[in-house]
């Protein structure tokens, strides 16, 4: 791994109440990583407080919104600065930078407008039989909507360039917009590609995790979305 | 004769819950809701001096009895009212957050002086 800085990237990560671990994971990404962007969704800990001490931005939504509303929000500061290419990365620090990188040489080859990272390409660590289950389960419904052809829909790392930055508009807050990127893909006809990523299932992320019943919250929205448009 | 009953309330039921999705707020909307309100008012008045009278109806539809086919149209309207709500809601919270985001990116922008490009 190179231990170069780079300056042409942003990496976009909601942060609702993970004061614990967003220090740490914080000053692992911005070695590597020069634009971090932190959106700070209401979040009632210490979380804003631990983000200032580090040089990553931080946007304050002054209520809880949602991940979806933390992405878009992210997503339209980032677009502001000088970068080429946009991450979407969970505060819990279940996701690698190895994985980062990997995306990032796959899509600057050209070829793809978002990368999409998958975690039944690859290795998945400490997940529960009944989470597969339901993530597959979701999967085959989100490619029902959506029409692409994924295996993993509800991972929270993306890389995607400056097309999908500006053409992306995220309007379902809560966590069915894992739902709505896909069906946003396959509107705007963004080149995608799936690749394998390594997830690691600590405690602390599974206690952080949404319950695997969101499901159901998701799937109505989801198809709501579709009678009323 | 029972087949009717259920065949019409299945399919006002199917009709409500599209009608109040698809239906933006136009004003030939809000009408037909107001009409719809009145005929109620009238209905139930209606139904208050005639007891019998909605028996008399619920007969024509193939029910059995009068206040079944008022527990039929109320729960008819309970869901139209829940379904319009939910989506009241959901229009209410995007106006909400879309001027949350406005003011954390305003005030985020001042922070680091960053100027609209």
């Amino acid at each position: 791994m190179s231990r170069a800085v780079r300056e042409d990237v942003a990496i976009i990560i909601p942060v609702y109440n993970e004061a614990r671990v967003i220090g740490t994971v914080l000053k692992h990404v911005l070695k590597h990583f020069k634009y971090v962007v932190c959106v700070d969704d209401g979040s009632s800990d210490a979380s804003y407080d631990e983000i200032a001490k580090t040089k990553a931005y931080v946007v304050e939504h002054p209520i809880n919104m949602g991940q979806g509303a933390a992405l878009q929000t992210g997503l339209e500061f980032s677009r502001q600065l000088p970068v080429n290419y946009f991450v979407t990365f969970d505060a819990d620090g279940q996701h690698r930078i190895e994985d980062v990188k990997a995306m990032l040489s796959e899509i600057e080859a050209g070829d793809h407008d978002i990368i999409l990272g998958s975690r039944f390409m690859g290795e998945t660590v400490g997940m529960s039989g009944t989470k597969r289950a339901v993530l597959k389960a979701a999967i085959r419904f989100s490619n029902a909507t959506s029409g692409l052809v994924l295996t993993d829909a509800h991972n929270g790392l993306r890389v995607f360039n400056r097309v999908v930055a500006e053409g992306m508009q995220i309007t379902l807050p809560d966590m069915g917009h894992a739902s709505e990127i896909p069906e946003i893909i396959a509107e705007k006809q963004f080149r995608y590609k799936e690749v394998p990523v390594t997830i690691e299932y600590t405690d602390y992320s599974k206690a952080k995790g949404q319950s695997i019943l969101n499901a159901v919250n998701i799937g109505f929205d989801t198809l709501l979305r579709k009678v009323t448009r | 004769m029972i087949i009717i009953i259920q065949a019409i309330v299945i399919l006002a039921a199917l009709g409500l819950v599209v009608f109040v999705l698809a239906g933006r707020q136009t004003h030939a909307v809000l009408a037909w809701k107001k009409i719809a309100l009145c005929l109620l008012a009238v209905a139930m008045m209606v139904a208050v001096l005639f007891p019998e009278s909605t028996n008399h109806v619920a007969h024509l539809f193939g029910v059995g009895r009068g206040a079944d086919l008022l527990l039929y149209i109320l729960t008819l309207a309970f869901i139209a009212y829940v379904l319009n709500n939910y989506l009241r809601e959901q229009r209410e919270k995007d106006r909400l957050f879309r001027l949350a985001r406005k003011v954390a990116l305003i005030e985020a922008n001042e922070r680091y002086s960053i100027s609209k490009k």
